[in-house]
């Protein structure tokens, strides 16, 4: 399995490990470090979330509900009940799971926009349930003093290599199931539901699974995420960060698995830009990373709907076969000259 | 009593609201197979941009006639230059478009107002009425009446015009629609116009009563939908009683439930009508067709 993926990702998957580990070398100030950890959180939500959209064909719009869901559960059985946060943490990717298992199962026969709609209900009531479910969740106050993580000291580079190497993971968990008879499954479901329960797969199922893995990862995601900020409030949990998944998705490709990844790092660097083009330029108040999300999911859609990285890839294999082609010619002609020469 | 009689009546002013954002959904539904998720930014729009004009010190008509005017272009403009240009587009494409129209809206709007909550004078006094111990404020009977002339106008003329009859036959058939010489694509951009306008002066009556911000689009759409898909997605006249029904249990659970679980429960009830029956509750022809 390992040995088919590295036949098939190796230059991507050792370009991603050589940048990875070099970021923070790179960038030894503290603060960029605590955004590339950040970035690392999303992008274990936006490779799940990839799974759902670009592979099962359907749309989920809150997946910053199941983030909140696992951020809470760890939170709160580390703070309140003292377990480990290591506990916390399988236990922020299984009760996300569930929730996603029975929401999922409820609504896997619906398509497009009933999902939509019902996912983005989903948010709500989740933001709203952790609001009101005061005496465990701390309501609108939110919760603090959640217990640090203690990897290799607790530093933010300690911290920075722990999520990513979780990104690494999830990554290569996604490659994987994208390369496996299952990732076919997906493809198939994605060009044509009917055609694909005709040749015998269970589109509901295979719908249901993906519903229920990108749950998981939003899940272990949030749960980092409580560990590392050691508050939380329901805030972040809304749609607005939903919103900001999306966007993530959509730029890089939605097909892709490295699409999330560059679209997750791309939208991840723009929003730091934002806050301080904001701190700058003082009539920049408001929601400027609302206008720039929705202004790039529209742009995106209209022209170019595959997304960055499919884009480049054509483009780069277009470029390739031109090169071979090329060569080609070129030894048919000096052969042709060989011969004249021969006669 | 009285109590109970108190909270229905809440409940009809929230659910004729509802019942305008079901229409509009359902308008364009019919059309061009888009849900519109932008549906409750138009509503946002029409209150907002009204107080800004009359910030300007225009008279209270006349900003409010500009608004509607206003709103009812960026939708034509949205269906021309956005919706029209991705025509082929699949489902998933067009949710996340449609999703990033509304944040757009959503952003500018809170660029331009920040994010303070507006509040407009009542068309008529503040002083509420008193009808046999059940006080409805009189700005509720405007959005009643105007939620009534809406539906009516627009039951006649989708029902008794030769203009509703090329909407219907557009939504029934396109093909056949254009072979008879009538435009999809002009009807879709009706359709906008439609919706951009009833969403506005929904928008504008609800202002006064409820105050005005840069987000209040979001939950008035999630709502509408839910009641257009209660009653059922191609049902204008089912959709605009579920949209009653479910402003009556919501504000009937504020009331005796808990305030705060207000919105969660019009969701429920969303979530569970799509478990049980998705055609809704009076049924609906073309689910799982079309856009979806």
């Amino acid at each position: 399995m390992m040995k088919q993926i590295i036949d098939k990702w190796g230059k991507s998957i050792g370009i991603y490990l050589f940048l990875m580990v070099l970021f923070p070398f790179v960038m030894p100030d503290e603060y960029y470090r605590s955004v590339g950890i950040i970035i690392g959180l999303q992008a274990i939500v936006t490779i799940g979330l990839c799974l759902v959209m670009g592979l099962a064909g359907q749309i989920s719009l809150g997946q910053a509900a199941f983030w909140g869901i696992g951020a809470y559960t760890s939170a709160v059985l580390t703070t309140k009940y003292g377990l480990p946060p290591f506990i916390g943490l399988i236990a922020a990717a299984i009760v996300p799971g569930l929730f996603a298992f029975i929401l999922g199962r409820a609504i896997a026969g619906l398509q497009g926009y009933y999902l939509a709609m019902a996912t983005l209900a989903f948010g709500y009531i989740v933001q709203i349930g952790i609001t009101e479910w005061e005496p465990v969740t701390g309501g609108a106050n939110g919760m603090i003093s959640i217990p640090q993580m203690t990897f290799f000291g607790g530093s933010e580079l300690s911290m920075y290599f722990l999520i990513w190497g979780v990104v690494t993971c999830v990554l290569l968990f996604s490659l994987n199931l994208l390369n496996s008879r299952v990732g076919r499954a997906f493809r198939a479901i994605h060009k044509s539901e009917i055609a694909a329960t005709s040749m015998g797969i269970d589109v509901r199922k295979f719908k249901l699974n993906a519903f229920v893995v990108s749950g998981m990862f939003a899940g272990i995601s949030g749960g980092l995420y409580a560990h590392y900020m050691g508050i939380l409030d329901p805030q972040p949990f809304g749609l607005h960060e939903s919103i900001k998944f999306l966007t993530m998705v959509v730029i890089g490709g939605m097909t892709s698995i490295w699409g999330a990844l560059v679209g997750t790092i791309l939208i991840g660097f723009i929003s730091e830009g934002l806050v301080l083009l904001s701190e700058v330029v003082p009539g920049l108040q408001g929601d400027v990373d609302t206008i720039v999300f929705g202004a790039i999911l529209v742009l995106f859609i209209m022209f170019m709907p595959e997304g960055l990285v499919p884009r480049i890839r054509t483009a780069f294999e277009k470029g390739q076969a031109k090169k071979a082609k090329g060569m080609a010619e070129e030894a048919q002609r000096k052969q042709q000259v060989e011969r004249k020469a021969a006669t | 009593m009285t109590e109970l009689l108190q909270y229905v009546a809440n409940g009809l002013v929230s659910g004729g609201i509802y019942a305008i954002v079901a229409v509009g959904f359902i308008t364009i539904y019919s059309v061009s197979k888009v849900i519109n998720l932008a549906q409750g930014e138009f509503l946002m729009l029409g209150g907002m941009v009204t107080v800004a004009l009359i910030g300007m010190n225009l008279p209270y008509g006349l900003a409010a006639l500009l608004a509607i005017l206003l709103v009812t272009l960026i939708g034509v403009l949205m269906q021309k230059y956005v919706i029209a240009y991705v025509k082929k587009a699949n489902p998933i494409s067009l949710i996340i478009l449609t999703i990033g129209i509304s944040t757009l809206i959503r952003g500018i709007a809170s660029f331009i107002w920040g994010k303070d909550a507006f509040a407009l004078e009542p068309i008529t006094s503040n002083e509420p009425i008193s009808l046999g111990g059940v006080m409805i404020a009189q700005q509720s009977i405007w959005i009643l009446a105007a939620v009534l002339i809406i539906l009516l106008l627009l039951w006649y003329l989708m029902d008794k015009t030769i203009l509703g009859k090329k909407i219907n036959a557009c939504s029934v058939n396109p093909m056949a629609a254009r072979l008879m010489g009538i435009s999809p694509t002009k009807m879709s951009m009706l359709a906008f116009a439609i919706s951009g306008a009833t969403g506005a002066i929904a928008g504008i009556v609800i202002a006064p009563l409820s105050v005005t911000s840069y987000d209040i689009g979001v939950l008035l759409g999630i709502k509408g939908f839910s009641a257009a898909i209660l009653g059922g997605l191609g049902n204008p006249l089912g959709a605009a009683v579920a949209a009653f029904l479910l402003g009556i249990v919501e504000s009937l659970g504020a009331g005796y439930i808990s305030s705060g679980m207000k919105d969660a429960i019009a969701f429920l009830v969303l979530i569970g009508m799509l478990l049980i029956k998705p055609s809704g509750i009076f049924g609906e022809r073309s689910v799982g067709k079309g856009g979806l």
